[in-house]
């Protein structure tokens, strides 16, 4: 391809125009990218930083009940999103389930990505009946219905946060399992694999000081689109009463209490539904833009 | 053809059938037998299939039913005699031999409900082919309340355990039946052997979360609900098609300690107990929590029922609280307990508890909330079978109208009874059971409510529960069903509501 230089008069020699240029795929992809990674980090930064700083917010306690303040709309006495039917403080009980559905879906993600991203690059790496297993076990695991099994295991172990975490991160591990395994079926073959091993590096050494750097940022960011998913699922269960127990607010546990008060109290329910709504979707474009911003390096660097 | 499809989903697909009524119960209907539960919402559905010698009435009251007379005819007999032609919906005769076969299956099944209340078991003893007298050793002035509970099946297919289906002598027959989802599908008995019933079909299904069932109600998809809250009713008054009926219940719903605990336990001290009592203000659980819609116990029953009377009131000091803590050597953060109950126990139940953990907290009693859904396995922690607990969220429903029964069913347990853990949450107190014994066989009515009132001011002053009320009953109906008669039990009469033309 000819590039053609402008010409002195300022016109482009070409039939291509500027605006064009500008609505191109090829370029449209880096700006989209931008403005997913710039909206999705506003949207998670909204909700996780007062999650975050709630302890330092001069906020009441989230369990601290005033009965002769039940149920009053937001903006109301010094409450910004209102009080439940306890007379807590909603926002103080949002933030508070905030820690406790965040933590529990950091912890998930970072198991499961730990566990998926172990078991995917062996699986492509080793190969044979290594990858048979464990490619079988995914296989298995995931044509289970995710919330019916999730729900058994919480009954069997009760609804505690380590079970739940440990719930959630297994039920994740497949996803980040599968993923591996493909990148490191392709990046095996490549020559610095062979050099590495007539150097007399060690399989062991070979996958893990040359593959799984490799392949890892690209994980990462499906872990990150995962953590999404594990605040929901968390949500999921204590809406349906397999959450950790009372008196842990979380998200899912909020919009369940306040789902008896929805026509008389509306903010009990949407206001907790919207800040999960803000997570995910913020959560959600940032881990998009990522990985967009990281394919347009790749192809980059590949021309 | 898109227009046909666009009309299609436009129809009110989710509405009861025409000629049809359908009730959402808030807990699940899992037999249409009494045998071993038998919580409000179920009586109305379980009378409409199968019926008792008696009912108890609207003034909470023994009314006949299958019999047509009944009666003390000797200290220790009563009399009673089968109304003529009475007939189960197979069309075979309801029978003298039913009544004692009834007995003795209620009798048999492990973990009765009902057993409780009876003291000692009749012996039927035919007279003719339809009078029979039923005798016991000791009196048993209050049989005519506790047959009201008795519900008969044709002796061949009662068996000592719950009934799913089968045939009965009420006004509705059912046609299907799936324990697991409750629901249940009646029709009209057209061998009824009285008035029909007015409506020709009722569906019942179970609708564990509150707002499904209000939003039910609201979309015309549910008919008729059930002991709903106060913020529930709130949401539906306005409605133009949405009436309600209140009435003051006879249900107890108790806070109620662990009887089972060691010697050397806090909680088996009365005095700690009490002082647990005064740290929970029930004046705002009752006013702010439950909006009014249920009053403080003043005494171990709902004083609506026939012989009760208050013993006391709760106070609220919760200085005096931590004194009387400190007092047993309990300190700050020295007493944790575990409080645990079912989801939809009562109105309002997540509330309350939540309200007193904080209420508690207050006193430095630290308490850990356990909740169990519908279905888990809380009658074996009730028991003490699954594990340790300390308080249980409890609703005693009192079917019989009187209040001896219920002293016997609650606070009658004995070390036998123990044995097998059918006592009320280990509760034996052997000056309780000696007076009980008193009442039972005294047959002059006005020593006997003497017994029945001194019973219940000895459970008072031990300290049962830490807290207790008796809440309204509130129904809420479309008002396209009519005649819709709430009764102090929380039931009503299936067979007398009709339908709106």
């Amino acid at each position: 391809m000819t590039i053609t230089e402008p010409t002195e008069t300022g016109k482009r020699p070409s039939r291509i125009t500027a605006t064009q240029l500008r609505d191109a795929g090829a370029t449209r992809r880096p700006r989209m990218a931008r403005v997913k990674i710039r909206i999705g980090a506003i949207l998670t930064a909204l909700v996780v930083l007062p999650v975050a700083l709630a302890g330092l917010l001069p906020l009441p306690g989230s369990t601290e009940q005033d009965l002769g303040s039940r149920r009053l709309p937001p903006l109301t006495d010094g409450h910004l999103f209102g009080t439940d039917q306890l007379g807590r403080d909603l926002l103080a009980r949002v933030l508070d389930g905030g820690q406790v559905s965040i933590l529990i879906g950091v912890l998930a993600v970072l198991v499961s990505g730990l566990i998926g991203l172990t078991a995917g690059a062996a699986a492509g790496y080793f190969g044979g009946w290594c990858d048979a297993v464990i490619s079988r076990l995914l296989e298995a695991q995931m044509s289970l219905p995710l919330l019916m099994m999730l729900l058994l295991v919480v009954a069997l172990f009760g609804p505690s946060v380590p079970v739940i975490t440990t719930v959630i991160a297994i039920a994740q591990w497949p996803e980040v399992a599968r993923l591996t395994r493909s990148m490191v079926l392709v990046e095996r073959e490549k020559p610095y694999v062979d050099a590495a091993r007539t150097l007399g590096l060690s399989h062991r050494g070979v996958l893990f000081r040359h593959l799984v750097p490799n392949v890892v940022r690209q994980t990462s960011l499906v872990v990150l689109l995962l953590l999404a998913q594990a605040v929901l699922l968390e949500s999921a269960l204590s809406y349906l009463g397999a959450g950790p127990e009372r008196p842990f607010a979380t998200w899912g546990r909020l919009i369940s209490d306040g789902q008896d008060y929805v026509t008389t109290s509306w903010w009990l329910v949407t206001l907790p539904g919207l800040v999960i709504v803000l997570l995910v979707v913020g959560v959600n474009l940032l881990g998009d833009g990522l990985r967009d911003a990281v394919r347009g390096t790749k192809k980059g660097v590949a021309a | 053809m898109a227009v046909g499809s666009l009309a299609g989903c436009a129809s009110p697909t989710g509405g009861p059938p025409p000629g049809s009524v359908t009730l959402g119960l808030n807990r699940s209907l899992v037999s249409l037998d009494n045998k071993l539960n038998q919580f409000d919402a179920a009586v109305t559905v379980q009378r409409a299939v199968r019926q008792g010698l008696t009912r108890i009435g609207a003034d909470l009251t023994p009314v006949p039913v299958l019999a047509d007379r009944f009666e003390l005819t000797a200290p220790t007999q009563w009399t009673v005699r089968l109304r003529e032609g009475i007939r189960y919906s197979d069309g075979s005769p309801v029978r003298i031999k039913d009544v004692s076969t009834a007995l003795t299956m209620y009798r048999q099944v492990s973990g009765s409900y009902i057993a409780g209340f009876f003291p000692e078991w009749p012996t039927v003893v035919p007279v003719d082919e339809r009078t029979f007298t039923l005798e016991t050793k000791r009196p048993l002035p209050v049989l005519d309340y506790l047959m009201a509970n008795i519900l008969l099946t044709p002796a061949s297919a009662n068996v000592p355990e719950e009934l799913q289906s089968g045939v009965g002598s009420g006004p509705y027959v059912v046609t299907a039946s799936n324990r697991g989802t409750g629901e249940y599908t009646l029709r009209r008995n057209n061998n009824y052997w009285g008035r029909p019933a007015r409506v020709k079909q009722v569906q019942v299904r179970f609708v564990p979360e509150e707002s499904n069932r209000v939003v039910g109600l609201r979309s015309g998809e549910i008919d008729i609900i059930d002991t709903i809250t106060p913020d529930s009713a709130d949401q539906l008054s306005g409605q133009p098609d949405v009436a309600f009926e209140r009435v003051r219940g006879t249900r107890i719903n108790q806070l109620f300690y662990n009887f089972r605990k060691p010697d050397g336990h806090p909680l088996s001290k009365a005095s700690v107990r009490q002082a647990l009592s005064l740290a929970v203000n029930g004046k705002r659980l009752a006013d702010e929590v439950l909006a009014g819609s249920a009053q403080p116990a003043v005494g171990p029953v709902a004083q609506t029922l026939n012989g009760a009377v208050p013993c006391g009131t709760y106070h609220y000091d919760p200085r005096r609280a931590k004194q009387m803590l400190e007092a047993e050597g309990i300190a700050d953060g020295d007493l944790r307990l575990t409080l645990i109950w079912e989801t939809g126990e009562f109105a309002g139940d997540t509330s309350v508890m939540e309200a007193v953990v904080q209420m508690l907290g207050d006193i430095g009693v630290r308490v850990r909330l356990r909740q169990f859904e519908p279905g888990g396995n809380i009658s074996e922690w009730r028991q003490g079978r699954a594990g340790d607990w300390d308080i249980l969220g409890n609703g005693y429903a009192s079917p019989v109208g009187a209040a001896l029964p219920i002293l016997q069913g609650m606070y009658g347990g004995t070390p036998e009874r123990e044995r097998t853990r059918d006592t009320y949450q280990g509760y034996i107190n052997r000056e309780v059971l000696t007076l009980l014994d008193r009442a039972y066989a005294e047959v002059d009515a006005e020593r006997r409510q003497k017994t029945t009132a001194r019973i219940q001011q000895v459970v008072w002053d031990s300290w049962p529960s830490m807290w207790a009320f008796v809440p309204n009953s509130v129904l809420a109906y479309r008002t396209r069903v009519a005649d819709v008669s709430l009764e102090a039990t929380n039931s009503y009469q299936l067979a007398r509501i009709g339908l709106e033309a």
